[in-house]
């Protein structure tokens, strides 16, 4: 489903990333982890198209599709979700409408029937269940004035609605009480089907207890120095990185 | 600076002694002629008018021919803005009986509207002792225009304690065959203490009919009124607007402005708010949509005369083509207008790199309790709001959209008659629609 071949990224002439390779495939859940800094938000922004980074090298290929060359939109309608780390607010524009402008945006790409108002707001407030998300944050400008956990509700809110093919969850469990966590992996428990996909950033192994990934990587300086099933993540709970860090430079 | 000989001066003069039925008495009158005699109009040297060419005003000669038909969907769309509200309807300055609503239909208790030509004895003096005590000064010449020509206009009056609960709903509709058609509509407002009340007032000049409009509003809230005050203009491309609006807000008494300033070639709106006793609150809101050549210009004058005052001033612009917006505020805080709070924001969208905004917020604060803030922006979109909306799979046409039309309603949503809201929304979404383009 996602195939990226040696990415190499630069940021104002930084290097960022660093020869980056991942293979991930329909029915996988991927963690991500690594030190700050070490690019993984990069790497969650390149794949989803946002401005003001260079790829000097490499590729990525999304169901075939030459990834780099499309039009963030296009990305998103094509199944592609990103769960932003800092969800930002956008005063003004109300939540519903801009929930239901994007799913009608991902089904008309679809050949799908755009919902009326009606359909649409019975499929929210099922899936607004499914986080256990207050109704009255619907009405407000979209993430204004939301708590940090409230915003990466909606974030998850906005996956369940859109229903991605692949979704990339950008340390979505920081920043959450051990309840909103448990409702944030539920959610994305429900959403998982032999179809899509899930690459999930983290800092803490304690989100794999409850979303368990098939496989774990660890991220640093640009490039992913390990790979292992969910035991890499107890390991790195408790020895941390730097003797993989030293490891990798003796190799 | 002087500016002595131009085409509209000495149209304005010859008016003296070709038109008949004034709005106002001799005594009025005369000392605005004699202004009006020395044909002295302000040039770009003057501070005041540093980023306001008058040129499309003073280089016309406006002329009288017969107003062109009106179209009634023209007409019933200007209404729709405020269906329950009482109409009033002036087309190139004259009462419109044919298409205002019936002023026998007016049932509310303690409020009386009467036009300005037809006030005699007590009321003409009620009225104009208001325009005499208000904040314009005499140096400003279109508000002698209004005083010495006008032929048009209203006094709108709210006895004590009387909570009016309909909307005053003036349309004025400026059309034209050939020559340039001239308005110099006056409102006087007086809400006596306690009275409550809401105008909205609306200017349109429909297809592409030369237009000049000098209004003037004299408005005097006493202890304890509330005003809200509605202003949109959506004039055509060949409209010139120079407004006045004094507003003397009396102890505890409560003014809120809306003005949105949606057409023309020219506006320039000047609004000058006074507290005239403690306790007495004002809210200033505007937005100001420019594209091609327009050129818009906000002016605020807010005198903090007395002391435990609030003033809150929100003002948004956008800005596309190679349009241009002037925003000018000056907040004083006189030296015993202890416990003043003055808020002043102006924050500009510029869409094209041609557009073009000058902000000037000033403050001038003599006494040293108070809080005050003030501060004024000029910026693009912002790139993270727009890659946000890109990502949940909304193309960049209707990204850009979204945040513009968000910027505005930012100001919009305040509006406190439902209707109107949606009405000016729905203007400003309709202009946005067709400026606002993907930009690589
Ligand atoms: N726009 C930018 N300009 C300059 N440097 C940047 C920019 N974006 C990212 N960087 C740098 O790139 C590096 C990687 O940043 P990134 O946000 O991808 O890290 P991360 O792995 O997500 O870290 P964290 O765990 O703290 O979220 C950092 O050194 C960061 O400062
Ligand atoms: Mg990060």
């Amino acid at each position: 489903m996602l195939s990226i071949k040696n990415l190499q990224v630069s940021v104002d002439e930084k290097p960022i990333l660093k020869g980056l390779n991942l293979e991930v495939k329909a029915g996988e859940i991927h963690a991500i982890m690594g030190p700050n800094g070490s690019g993984k938000s990069t790497l969650a922004h390149v794949l989803s198209g946002r401005e003001g980074y260079r790829v000097d090298a490499g590729s990525a290929h999304y169901k075939g599709l030459d990834l780099l060359e499309m039009a963030p939109e296009i990305r998103a309608r094509e199944g592609m979700f990103l769960a932003f780390q800092y969800p930002i607010e956008i005063p003004g524009v109300n939540n519903t409408s801009f929930l239901k402008k994007a799913l009608n945006e991902v089904r008309k790409h679809r050949g799908e029937e755009e919902l009326d108002a009606i359909d649409f707001l019975s499929l929210i407030k099922k899936q607004m269940n499914l986080v256990e998300m207050k109704e009255d944050l619907l009405k407000r400008p979209v993430n204004q004035g939301f708590s940090g956990g409230e915003k990466k509700r909606n974030e998850i809110l906005q996956m369940a609605v859109l229903n991605p093919t692949l979704a990339i969850l950008d340390e979505t469990d920081s920043g959450l009480d051990i309840d909103a966590l448990r409702i944030v992996a539920g959610g994305v428990n429900k959403l998982r089907t032999p179809e899509n996909a899930f690459v999930i950033i983290t800092h803490y192994q304690r989100l794999l207890d409850y979303i368990v990934p098939d496989f774990v990587h660890v991220l640093s300086d640009g490039q992913i120095i390990k790979s292992g099933t969910k035991e890499l993540a107890y390991e790195l709970e408790e020895r941390g990185y730097d003797w993989l860090l030293e490891d990798s430079e003796k190799v | 600076m002087a500016q002595l000989t131009n085409n509209f001066s000495d149209w304005l003069n010859q008016r003296v002694d070709t038109e008949s039925s004034f709005a106002f008495s001799e005594a009025v009158r005369s000392p605005s002629l004699s202004k009006l005699a020395g044909g002295i109009f302000p040039t770009r040297k003057d501070e005041e008018w540093r980023y306001t060419p008058l040129g499309p005003v003073l280089d016309s000669s406006p002329g009288k021919d017969s107003a062109s038909e009106l179209d009634i969907d023209f007409i019933s769309n200007l209404k729709q803005a405020v269906p329950t509200g009482h109409t009033i309807i002036f087309i190139n300055g004259d009462y419109s009986e044919k298409y205002s609503d019936d002023p026998l239909s007016l049932d509310d208790t303690g409020l009386s509207i009467t036009h300005l030509t037809q006030l005699k004895g007590p009321a003409l003096k009620m009225a104009e002792d208001i325009i005499v005590h208000s904040n314009l000064t005499d140096d400003n010449i279109f508000q002698h225009i209004s005083l010495g020509l006008s032929q048009a206009g209203l006094f709108i009056h709210v006895e004590k304690n009387a909570a009016s609960k309909t909307p005053i709903h003036i349309i004025h509709i400026s059309t034209a065959h050939s020559a340039t058609s001239f308005t110099n509509p006056v409102n006087v407002v007086r809400l006596e203490n306690n009275s409550h009340l809401k105008i909205v007032e609306q200017y349109a000049s429909p297809g592409d009919s030369a237009v000049i409009t000098v209004p003037a509003n004299y408005i005097q809230l006493e202890d304890g009124a509330g005003l809200e005050y509605y202003r949109i203009g959506i004039e055509n491309a060949e409209t010139q607007h120079v407004c006045n609006t004094s507003v003397k807000v009396g102890a505890s008494a409560s003014f809120t402005s809306h003005q949105y300033l949606l057409g023309s070639n020219l506006t320039r709106s000047n609004l000058e708010v006074s507290f005239s006793g403690p306790g007495a609150e004002a809210v200033l809101r505007g937005v100001y949509l420019g594209d091609d050549n327009q050129h818009l210009d906000v002016r605020t004058y807010l005198d903090h005369a007395h002391p435990h005052c609030s003033s809150d001033q929100h003002f948004r612009g956008i800005l596309n083509g190679h349009s241009r917006g002037v925003f000018n505020g000056l907040v004083l805080v006189r030296e015993h207008a202890q416990k003043t709070d003055a808020q002043q924001s102006n924050k500009n969208l510029l869409l094209s790199r041609d557009a073009r905004v000058d902000a000037k917020p000033q403050l001038e604060i003599f006494a040293d309790d108070v809080k005050c803030a003030h501060g004024a922006t000029v910026g693009e979109l912002d790139s993270d709001a727009l890659f946000y909306l890109q990502s949940r799979g909304i193309d960049k046409k209707d990204a850009r959209l979204m945040l513009t039309r968000a910027f505005a309603a930012e100001v919009t949503q305040e509006i406190g008659i439902e209707s109107l809201q949606t009405y000016v929304k729905g203007k400003i979404a309709t202009s946005l629609d067709e400026i606002v383009s993907p930009r690589v």
